[in-house]
C-alpha cells in the first residue's frame, strides 16, 4: 500500500513537472506558493459536495485544510490508477452504508473499475492519504506532541480495553505513557476505520491492539468476549486477519495503517510506500519497508 | 397545526419542540449518515447549551470570543475523533452522567450534545 504524505510547506520554488505524475496541468509557469496555487485549484479539481463541505469548515486555516485534503484524495487516487491515468477532477466519490467515503467507480465517466481503496487522516498540519488495492484500509495520525486534556490512564480505563490500560498502567514515565496512548489510539482508530462500520461496530474497549512478542514493530488485533461472569478472565480472540504498520512521519506525527488480509494474500507481508507530496508539485519517495 | 411533507414535520404552535434532520459530512473519521432521521424532542435548556460550548471551546482550543452557536458541528470547527471523545468524557464529568458509544458516535453539534445530557440526567435514579 501508498501513503501519500501532505505537509505545510512554506517555501516557494519553481517546478519541473516530475514525470511520474502523468497530469496536464493548466499552466506550468513559476510557481508562486504552492498553497495558494493549490487554493486556485479548488474550482477546478472539486466536486460542488466538496466545495460545500470546505465552505463549512470555521475559520480559514481549517477551510485550507479541508481543500488540500479534497486534493490529496483526488490526486491521489488518480495516480495510482491500474493500467490507465485518470483526471483526478473526473473522480466521484460516495459513502457505504455506514458513512464511510469510497471512490464510486461505476458513476465515474472515464474509470475502470478499479480494486483500489483508499482512506485519509489529518491534522493541523499533516493530511496522510493511504491506497490499496483489493483491501480495505484505514489510516489514522496525531501529533505527536498532542496533549490529552484528561489524566491519560483515567482515559484509557474509560475507553481501551483492559489489556491496553494494564500495559499503559506499567510505563512510569507520563511523557512515555502518553506517547504509547496516541500511538495505541491511532492504531485502534486505524482499525475501526478500516473496518468501515463505524465506531459503534467496533467500540474500542472490545479489541485490544498488542505488540507481537520479539517483534518491534508487529502489532496484532485481539478481540476480548465478555462471555465470562468474570471479568478479569475475558476471553480473547486473536487473529492474524488484520495487519498494521505503525510509523512516524516528519518527526512530528504517529501514524498507523491498517489492512484487512484477504484470502489471497494470506499471512503475505505488508509493504508500506511512504511518499511526501505535494499534489502536482513535487513528491519524495521518504520509506519504503516491509512489515510482517 | 401540523404540516407533513416529505422531509419534515413542523409544528406551527409556538411550542418549545424542535424538529431536527441532520445529517453529517466530515473528510477524515468518516460518520454515520443519519439521512432522514427525525426528532422532536424539547430544546435543552439554555445553562445546558452554554456549558457544553464552554467544554467544546476549552477542547478544541477555541478562542474566547468565538461565536459558537447551537448548531455548531464539532467537525466544523476541527476536532477529530480524539477530540470528541475528549469532549465526551468531560460532558460526562461535568454532568455526571455515562454515554453509551452509540449515542456518543451521534453526537455532532452542540445542540445534540446538550440534548442527550438532558435526557441522561433525566434519566438518572434519584439519589
Amino acid at each position: 500500500m501508498r501513503i501519500s504524505v501532505m505537509s505545510q510547506m512554506q517555501r516557494s520554488f519553481s517546478i519541473d513537472l516530475p514525470s511520474l505524475i502523468p497530469l496536464q496541468l493548466p499552466s506550468r509557469r513559476h510557481v508562486p506558493h504552492p498553497t495558494f496555487w493549490l487554493i486556485g485549484f479548488e474550482a477546478y479539481l472539486l466536486s460542488q459536495t466538496e466545495k460545500d463541505g470546505v465552505d463549512q469548515m470555521r475559520g480559514d486555516e481549517l477551510k485550507k485544510n479541508a481543500l488540500l485534503a479534497r486534493t490529496l484524495v483526488r490526486t491521489t487516487v488518480a495516480r495510482y490508477q491500474t493500467n490507465k491515468e485518470v483526471d483526478p477532477r473526473s473522480l466521484m466519490f460516495k459513502k457505504n452504508v455506514y458513512g464511510k467515503p469510497e471512490v464510486d467507480w461505476q458513476n465515474c465517466k472515464n474509470c475502470n473499475h478499479q480494486p483500489l481503496h483508499f482512506n485519509i487522516s489529518h491534522t493541523d498540519s499533516l493530511i496522510a492519504c493511504g491506497v490499496t488495492v483489493h483491501v480495505p484500509v484505514g489510516i489514522d495520525v496525531e501529533d505527536k506532541e498532542r496533549k490529552i486534556k484528561h489524566d491519560v490512564l483515567a482515559f484509557a480505563k474509560r475507553f481501551y480495553s483492559a489489556d491496553e490500560v494494564n500495559f499503559l498502567a506499567t510505563i512510569p514515565d507520563p511523557e512515555a505513557q502518553r506517547k504509547e496512548f496516541i500511538k495505541l489510539w491511532t492504531l485502534k482508530e486505524a482499525y475501526v476505520k478500516a473496518l468501515g462500520k463505524g465506531f459503534s461496530a467496533a467500540p474500542f474497549n472490545t479489541f485490544t491492539i498488542q505488540s507481537i512478542p520479539g517483534t518491534e514493530e508487529g502489532y496484532s488485533l485481539c478481540k476480548t468476549s465478555e462471555v465470562t461472569a468474570d471479568p478479569l478472565e475475558e476471553t480473547k480472540k486473536c487473529n492474524g486477519e488484520w495487519k498494521f504498520a505503525p510509523l512516524e512521519l516528519a518527526d512530528s506525527h504517529y501514524a498507523a495503517v491498517c489492512i484487512e488480509d484477504d484470502q489471497a494474500n494470506e499471512g503475505a507481508p505488508m509493504r508500506v510506500i511512504v511518499r511526501k507530496t505535494i499534489p502536482f508539485v513535487e513528491d519524495q519517495l521518504i520509506s519504503e519497508r516491509i512489515f510482517l | 397545526m401540523a404540516s407533513l411533507s416529505a422531509t419534515s414535520l413542523s409544528f406551527k404552535a409556538p411550542s418549545i419542540q424542535s424538529t431536527r434532520i441532520s445529517q453529517s459530512i466530515s473528510f477524515g473519521r468518516f460518520q454515520s449518515s443519519k439521512s432522514l432521521r427525525l426528532q422532536i424532542s424539547c430544546a435543552a435548556k439554555p445553562e445546558t447549551v452554554q456549558k457544553v460550548s464552554d467544554i467544546v471551546k476549552e477542547q478544541l482550543a477555541l478562542s474566547a470570543d468565538t461565536a459558537l452557536t447551537a448548531e455548531s458541528k464539532f467537525s466544523a470547527l476541527g476536532a477529530d475523533s480524539l477530540d470528541t471523545v475528549e469532549i465526551v468524557m468531560a460532558l460526562e464529568e461535568k454532568f455526571n452522567i455515562s454515554v453509551e458509544e452509540a449515542d456518543a458516535q451521534n453526537i455532532t453539534t452542540i445542540q445534540e450534545a446538550a440534548d442527550l445530557i438532558e435526557d441522561l440526567v433525566q434519566k438518572k435514579p434519584a439519589a
